[in-house]
């Protein structure tokens, strides 16, 4: 019977509760959002770096992975040091730089990537054959698209470029083996990836066996931490760097996101309890004549407070149903917009759904609605029912 | 006769706003009902009528005095255990009828049962019965906006008698009633109270009064003299209510 | 570059020479002012005591430096998220250190006026080898890409709230409103008007509106100051997050003007539409 009577003072006024509940429903969205922001982009992050195998990432000390130009010299020496790691099963040096292409006149410039193609963790290939000679590149669809070649054309490319003179140093002859997609590239960016030793040499950077990163695959169960304190104090021209301690650079990074998530998360719950505590009280104050009677029958607190109470969560619970394809179709929006940052890998989402995260809106909006009939509820119960009988009489 | 109700010497005042005025509503009321009889309580506005009805149902607390209601001292309960006489041996007629108007005619009647914890089918049952009882079986299923100023008034009345109440109290209960209509009532409650009944009605209507064997006159909180009705000294067996007390 | 702190106290042979750091790494440090350091190019390069100029491993220099000054961090966005350190050297200290010999990455060209920019454009770009001169602002335009995305997210989240609070505000004006039948209904037995029930409804709800955008402005004015004193504190800047002008405040008040009025006047509107024996329930 309460439950009746509480869908039914919601259907009795079925303007107004249908504004509540769509009040709640964007307030709902909103709060879907920023808790999909607020996980997402660690999340999505963690999955990225892990994506391929590799806990621990080596920078040249004070930096991040190619955050700067710095490079770690005496890469050869450094490889044969993290070999020796007994918990160490694969090592993948990186070097970054430019590569250049000339086409109808115009200079194409991609982002260049050095790797061992049998222990890289920077690319899919998607079609034809890895860059396995070291005459051969695998490239990306932007790379295609932007020069017009095909997998299987020679071109001729150079590492550097000095656009007054129109004249290219470290030029090379190369294939293009094969058609990749590079995980850690922002879309539309233009990349190719080579040998190493190739790209070395181009750039120059042979002489002092530089490269701009390593990455190490550990055993299973391996202690990361521990292997991640021994390069750290063994090794000191890097920086080892643990997935978590990414994630942890990238959080201070990016904190902002975070904050703003909790913030307007927090206003959104702020907004619906406002929304539903309004609506539960004015109901429960016109209804006040009917409350004293059902007191006066023999109605007891509890019920009519159970009874109170179910209104307001009913207007949060449909709200929270509403709210959750809104806040899908919101999250889409606004991550189309950040996606847009400069640099950010195209396989970061910042609004990342995952079922946790609806069922957290829904608890807090649960929360909310049993809240917000907390006093609304409170003053029917208390109402003295004479007094109440009294004044309904009078009005 | 088993006496059903006993109150002593009983006070409430109501301060009027804040450090405003204090009305004494009831000045040491004494008044003894005993079981299956009428009484009516008459006397000007402002006499304290509804005031000590509200004292004697329950649903307001004595400033002073002592109150008995089928052997339980009211003033002693705990606001639940109140709540709950009120529900098991009260039932309540009020001026504005104070359906709800979301509910059906039967659901009306149904709601203190639902309280009281029976079955839904032992209280649709009850229900339809009582409706019987007050004539508006065809009118079960409508809502209160659909049903005239006396029938809103007799589902109030099934719906008093759902939990079989030791007594009955009525507050004007054909006050917002035209007079044909107020007849109707007033033959209702006769028969109510012939069926064995306890009634306690407030009012200002004489055909009302007249139907009681007791009318109990009030002035400015308190009882100025009782009467018995010659007419209605006696009792008449004209038919029970449904499984009543 | 990195830079290896060692507050050493011996007397330098050779004439050091000055740098100036940042406060932050000043602080972070604990470097003063007349302090020495020695500096390197090398990441987790030697520390090596020398005089000025000697070499240090493979090629890259070290030097021995005393630090002149301590450099507040400008207030540059593309700054903010950045822990890096910043450091002023003297340009041929700086091209020594890290073997550039007698290189830079870029000359700052100051003009007259906007058309000497264009004349000096042309010039240098016509006759230098080696290197393109740029306009100032067309750079800014390029690397301001990032905070163009910030915009847009802002601006977004600020449409998404202006919604949710037409909604809100439409829904607790009606309940308002709807408080009130009673009231209207006696009002309107009365005599009085539809059109005078209307308006006065609109203008209790612009009031309404006026004064709490007024609450508002005031609740977002302390909201910025304190957004700007947490977060120049978290990234040690000087920089401002969140900056109330003029136009916003009366943006702000205007809009919401304009969403009581129009919430009001779909409340009034209801309102008025029902008879008057209706709204006091005969």
């Amino acid at each position: 019977m309460r439950s009746l009577l509480a869908m039914a003072a919601l259907r009795r006024h079925g303007a107004r509760t249908v504004l509540a509940v769509l009040g709640v429903a964007v307030a709902a969205a909103m709060l879907l959002c920023m808790v999909m922001l607020s996980a997402g982009l660690r999340e999505s992050f963690r999955e990225l770096l892990l994506s391929r195998g590799f806990q621990l990432r080596l920078s040249p000390r004070g930096t991040l992975p190619f955050d700067t130009e710095a490079t770690i010299t005496g890469a050869t020496e450094i490889s044969r040091v993290l070999r020796t790691l007994p918990d160490v099963t694969t090592v993948s040096a990186v070097l970054g730089g430019q590569l250049h292409v000339e086409r109808g006149g115009e200079s194409i410039t991609s982002f260049a990537l050095g790797v061992n193609p049998a222990a890289q963790g920077d690319y899919e290939l998607l079609s034809g054959r890895d860059a396995l000679a070291p005459d051969a590149m695998v490239v990306n669809d932007a790379f295609l698209e932007a020069t017009g070649v095909q997998v299987g054309d020679t071109l001729d490319v150079a590492a550097g470029y000095n656009p007054q003179l129109r004249s290219y140093s470290g030029e090379r002859r190369l294939v293009v083996s094969g058609r990749a997609r590079f995980l850690y590239l922002a879309a539309g960016q233009s990349a190719v990836a080579l040998r190493i030793g190739t790209l070395q040499a181009m750039t120059g950077r042979a002489r002092n066996d530089e490269v701009s990163l390593f990455m190490l695959r550990l055993k299973d169960g391996a202690d990361v931490e521990a292997v991640r304190r021994w390069i750290q104090g063994h090794v000191p021209r890097v920086d080892a760097i643990s997935t978590a301690e990414a994630m942890q650079r990238v959080d201070e990074r990016l904190s902002y996101f975070r904050q703003l998530g909790f913030i307007l998360g927090a206003v959104s719950l702020i907004v619906g309890f406002l929304l539903v505590t309004t609506l539960v009280t004015v109901s429960v104050n016109e209804r006040v004549g009917e409350i004293a009677v059902m007191r006066a029958m023999g109605i007891s607190r509890a019920h009519v407070v159970q009874q109170i109470l179910l209104e307001g969560l009913a207007i949060s619970l449909a709200g929270a149903v509403m709210g959750l394809g809104l806040g899908l179709v919101t999250a889409r929006y606004l991550n189309s917009i950040l996606s847009a940052f400069p640099g950010l890998p195209a396989a970061i989402d910042f609004f990342l759904f995952q079922p946790r995260s609806a069922w957290t809106a829904l608890g807090l909006l649960v929360i909310v609605g049993i809240a917000a009939g907390i006093y609304p509820s409170w003053r029917a119960a208390t109402l003295p029912i004479a007094t109440a009988l009294h004044e309904e009489a009078v009005a | 006769m088993t006496l059903l109700l006993g109150a002593r010497n009983l006070r409430r005042d109501y301060q009027l706003g804040r450090g405003g005025e204090v009305v004494h509503a009831v000045r040491g009321v004494s008044l003894e009902v005993e079981q299956g009889e009428y009484v009516a309580i008459v006397g000007p506005s402002g006499s304290g009528k509804s005031s000590l009805l509200n004292l004697l149902g329950a649903i307001d607390t004595p400033d002073q005095g002592e109150l008995t209601i089928a052997g339980r001292r009211i003033e002693k309960l705990s606001d639940r255990e109140l709540t709950d006489f009120r529900l098991r041996n009260i039932g309540f007629v009020f001026q504005r009828f104070y359906l709800l108007p979301v509910l059906t005619a039967r659901e009306n009647v149904e709601l203190p049962m639902a309280e009281a914890g029976v079955s839904r089918a032992d209280r649709r049952a009850r229900a339809s019965e009582l409706l019987r009882y007050v004539g508006l079986e065809r009118r079960e299923r409508h809502r209160p906006t659909q049903l005239s100023g006396g029938e809103q008034q007799r589902v109030a009345i099934a719906r008093a008698l759902a939990n079989r109440p030791a007594l009955l109290l009525a507050d004007e209960p054909t006050g917002e009633l035209d007079a044909r209509t107020g007849e109707e009532i007033i033959a209702l409650f006769e028969r109510l109270n012939s069926d064995g009944t306890t009634l306690i009605v407030v009012t200002h209507d004489e055909g009302l009064a007249s139907a009681a064997r007791r009318v109990v006159h009030m002035k400015d909180g308190a009882i100025v003299h009782q009467e018995v009705s010659r007419v209605r000294a006696g009792n008449d067996d004209t038919g029970a209510v449904p499984s009543q007390k | 570059m990195l830079l290896t702190a060692l507050p050493l106290l011996f007397a330098l042979q050779a004439q050091v020479r000055t740098i100036a750091i940042g406060a932050d790494l000043a602080a972070d440090a604990g470097i003063r002012v007349g302090d020495t350091v020695v500096v390197s190019a090398r990441p987790g390069g030697g520390t090596e005591a020398a005089g000025a100029g000697a070499e240090g491993l493979a090629g890259r220099a070290v030097d021995t430096v005393v630090v002149s000054a301590i450099v507040e961090r400008r207030a540059d966005p593309s700054e903010i998220a950045r822990n890096d350190y910043r450091v002023r050297l003297h340009l041929d200290q700086l091209q020594h250190l890290i073997g550039y010999g007698d290189r830079v990455d870029r000359f700052a060209v100051g003009t007259v006026d906007s058309a000497a920019t264009e004349r000096a454009l042309g010039a240098i770009n016509d006759a230098a080898f080696g290197f393109q001169a740029y306009r100032s602002r067309d750079i800014a335009a390029e690397t301001s890409t990032t905070f163009e995305v910030v915009s847009r997210f802002h601006r977004a989240i600020g449409v998404i709230t202006i919604v949710a609070s037409a909604v809100f505000l439409l829904c607790i004006l009606l309940l308002k409103v709807e408080e009130r039948r009673r009231d209207v209904g006696a009002l309107r037995l009365i005599g009085l008007s539809r059109w005078t029930v209307f308006r006065s409804v609109v203008i209790e709800a612009a009031f309404v509106s006026v004064l709490g955008s007024g609450l508002g402005v005031a609740v977002g004015w302390i909201t910025s100051a304190a957004v700007n004193a947490y977060y120049q504190a978290f990234y040690r800047t000087p920089l401002r997050f969140s900056i109330v002008t003029g136009d916003i405040v009366l943006f702000s008040v205007l809009l919401s003007l304009a969403l009581g009025v129009v919430a009001g006047a779909l409340a009034a509107l209801r309102l008025v539409r029902t008879a008057p024996l209706t709204l006091i329930g005969r």
